[in-house]
């Protein structure tokens, strides 16, 4: 049985445990905000009794304090964040390609339908030099409309381009940081990682939103990450930095792991999205784009050719002939020739009949001849279903990055339920703590009572 | 399952986003009166819009070319009803003629008469619209004829011109001055109406009765190209109300694809206001509720 004294010391301890235990719960409560801060609780456990005999025991002693965190929920985390980031990249970047073909009545289809409504108006006065003059201007809005349709095409990829290089550099920023939290949580006592820990959790899921990794917990508390299909990104206190070498013919950046080029192998994360955008589907509107512009050129040169001018002889081509379907787009351009000289447009297809129009409706009834995929499709169906194609393209992405987003939610709420601090817990842990220090130091008010009266029998 | 602060204001704002999405999406809606702004909103939509917009757009063109055609044909049917008008006078005229008792004066004027009207054939015959000769086939930017003495052969050709009313449906609108005024006949209305008028001024009786027949064939081929022009003149405003049929329906199926219903989304503009509301309102309701208040 321990003496007043002894009990006196019971009582300091327990004052000891529960300021302990209250100042787990503020210091939770002050990091409620605090990105990736898991909630600390505080292990308690009785002082067992010393031999003597009728000894109840010594107090309470405060074992531990630990960090609240399930490593399954955070693996969960880093895996769904990548498709979540790559979805929604991919549906901003589309979103700028989107936002470039105008709405239904100002497109490029409206320039097509102008164009042949052009040699529709000079087929009804082959010799008026207002309708020669109407068909120059809309053939110059058409190519005009197409230059520019490409360009800024290319735009939305250079655009997605300087993103992944800013990216990259993120990614480089952050394996850094990586590789220098786990020197320090490698080189310090358990006791001192817990903050550094929850850094280092936070700086991995970030790395995650950039590019899909592979995580590995060492027992000595450090990450080791890599991604692009096992490449190293941080091992120890090691990062290993991501580099950027510029493709020869485009000028994209290539992303190198070491001398390996992992551009293909990134499967998730922003950059995943941003090289999809820049190297799949951009590219694929652009080579429509041009395939559109060729047949234009073909078809109306077709025509052109074999008619005759104003003054009955043999027409230029109405467009510069192309070499080639690639870069059509953005090269299509009038005919110097005609440009400068609206009398060579071809009207008719009889030589010396400044009246005759079999070209000009030959070239009008274009607009409906299917010379286009496989000779199915119009030149404004043509470029309808490539509108189609990117509406269709970014609706996938903002659908798929909302259900992905949806998933990393409740994975975030799964991961809270363990590692989240709740005001009302902690105001309780509050109540817990401060009603066992009162009473605590009640007790110690009672033994010093009891003390004051055992020295008054001496008196 | 905890319910912690952060996942309670993490998931508020994730639904406050959401709704005012929502809201700003309904209220463009509402006030552009339109449901797709972009291809991603509704990519089938945007495609069928755009189709009916360039259905629209052709059918436009046919209007404005049938309006067109409308108007050439118009005054080429005024050329035709002048030019027969002109030889009804003057086989009157030469009818008149044929008489023994005329005096030499009389036949002057009765000539001069028929030359007057081969004059004003002429000038008819010469009618352009806008800059171009409407009766001399391909040759548009030469007169078919030019006034003499002597008025000159036919100077234009045969490629008559067509322009598209419609798809499937071309009307001629420039005409072969030389088919109608002369034909298989060995000579033209001018040469006819000419020596027609020496027979009537000189009294050659069989001269006269074969230029009458000669302008009874004229007559007949003009009055021929006339009833062509009248049946393309009455099809006209059937081909006008075609085209305004289906632009109105092409109208209508993108109006379907692109157009908002007006009463549907101002109705979910205001759930989607009280949607909004109720995600602000419980955030901040669930906010102000915690334990903090009771503790003392």
């Amino acid at each position: 049985m321990s003496g007043l004294f002894g009990m006196l010391s019971t009582t300091a301890r327990s004052l000891e445990s529960q300021r302990y235990g209250l100042d787990a719960a503020g210091q939770n409560i002050a990091n409620i905000n605090t990105p990736g801060y898991s909630r600390r609780v505080v292990d308690f456990g009785a002082v067992p009794p010393t031999s003597e005999r009728l000894n109840a025991g010594n107090g309470v002693e405060v074992l531990g304090v630990r960090r609240l965190r399930d490593r399954f929920f955070d693996r969960r985390l880093f895996q769904e964040n990548p498709a979540q980031h790559r979805e929604t990249a991919l549906a901003e970047a589309l979103g700028v390609v989107e936002s470039t073909l105008g709405s239904p009545n100002a497109t490029l289809n409206a320039r097509l339908n102008q164009f042949f409504d052009g040699f529709s108006g000079l087929a009804q006065a082959p010799t008026s030099s207002t309708a020669r003059a109407d068909v120059l201007a809309k053939g110059q809005a058409l190519a005009g409309e197409l230059r520019a349709t490409d360009s800024r095409f290319q735009q939305a990829q250079l655009d997605a381009d300087r993103r992944i290089r800013a990216n990259v550099d993120e990614i480089n920023s952050l394996a850094n940081r990586l590789a220098s939290l786990n020197d320090r949580i490698a080189n310090s006592d358990d006791s001192g990682t817990m903050t550094l820990r929850d850094e280092q959790n936070e700086v991995v899921k970030t790395l995650s939103s950039y590019v899909d990794i592979e995580t590995i917990d060492l027992p000595n508390g450090t990450v080791q990450v890599s991604f692009g299909r096992g490449k190293p990104l941080v091992i120890a206190d090691v990062a290993y930095a991501v580099t950027v070498q510029n493709e020869p013919t485009t000028g994209f950046a290539r992303l190198y792991s070491g001398v390996t080029d992992v551009t293909a192998a990134i499967g998730g994360g922003t950059v995943a999205g941003l090289i999809a955008a820049r190297d799949v589907n951009i590219p694929g509107y652009r080579a429509s784009l041009d395939t559109l512009a060729y047949e234009v050129v073909q078809q109306v040169n077709t025509l052109h050719d074999a008619g005759f001018t104003l003054g009955g002889v043999d027409a230029p081509p109405f467009f510069q002939p192309l070499a080639t379907v690639a870069g059509a787009a953005s090269q299509i351009a009038l005919d110097p020739t005609v440009a400068a000289n609206a009398t060579l447009i071809a009207a008719g297809s009889v030589a010396a009949t400044p009246g005759d129009n079999g070209t000009a409706r030959g070239l009008a009834a274009l607009r409906d001849a299917r010379v286009l995929s496989g000779n199915s499709a119009t030149f404004t169906g043509f470029y309808t279903d490539l509108v189609y194609g990117v509406g269709q393209d970014r609706a996938i992405a903002v659908s798929e990055g909302t259900i992905r987003g949806e998933v990393v939610q409740q994975i975030e709420n799964l991961r809270d339920g363990v590692s989240g601090v709740s005001l009302d817990e902690e105001a309780a842990s509050m109540m817990r703590f401060q009603r066992a220090y009162e009473a605590s130091a009640r007790f110690f008010t009672t033994i010093n009572e009891t003390l004051d009266v055992l020295m008054s029998l001496g008196r | 399952m905890r319910v912690t602060f952060g996942s309670i204001f993490r998931n508020g704002v994730v639904d406050i986003n959401r709704t005012a999405e929502e809201l700003a999406r309904r209220q463009r809606e509402v006030s552009s009166g339109r449901r797709i702004h972009l291809p991603s909103d509704d990519p089938s939509a945007m495609a069928t819009a755009m189709g009916e917009r360039g259905e629209m757009a052709v059918l436009d063109q046919f209007t404005q070319t049938t309006d067109s055609v409308d108007s050439r044909l118009t005054v080429a049917d005024t050329v035709y009803t002048d030019v027969l008008n002109r030889l009804t006078n003057v086989q009157t005229r030469a009818a008149g003629g044929r008489s023994t008792i005329l005096s030499q004066t009389q036949r002057d004027a009765l000539a001069g008469e028929i030359r007057g009207a081969a004059s004003a054939i002429l000038t008819a015959v010469n009618t352009s619209y806008r800059g171009m000769y409407l009766f001399s086939g391909g040759q548009s930017l030469t007169p078919p004829y030019t006034a003499g003495p002597p008025i000159s052969p036919y100077q234009g050709d045969g490629n008559v011109q067509s322009v598209d009313v419609a798809r499937d449906r071309s009307v001629q609108v420039t005409f072969d001055g030389g088919a109608i005024l002369q034909g298989s006949a060995a000579a033209d209305v001018f040469q006819t109406l000419e020596a027609l008028a020496t027979a009537v001024q000189t009294g050659n009786m069989a001269g006269i009765d074969q230029g009458l027949a000669d302008v009874g064939q004229a007559f007949d081929r003009v009055t021929n190209a006339q009833t062509q022009i009248g049946i393309e003149l009455a099809r006209l405003p059937e081909d006008r109300a075609r085209l305004v049929t289906q632009r109105q329906s092409a109208d209508a199926r993108r109006s379907h694809a692109e157009d908002a219903n007006l009463a549907e989304s101002i109705a979910a503009m205001s759930q989607a206001d009280a949607a909004h509301r109720a995600a602000l309102g419980s955030l901040a309701s669930v906010g102000r509720q915690s334990l903090m208040d009771y503790l003392k």
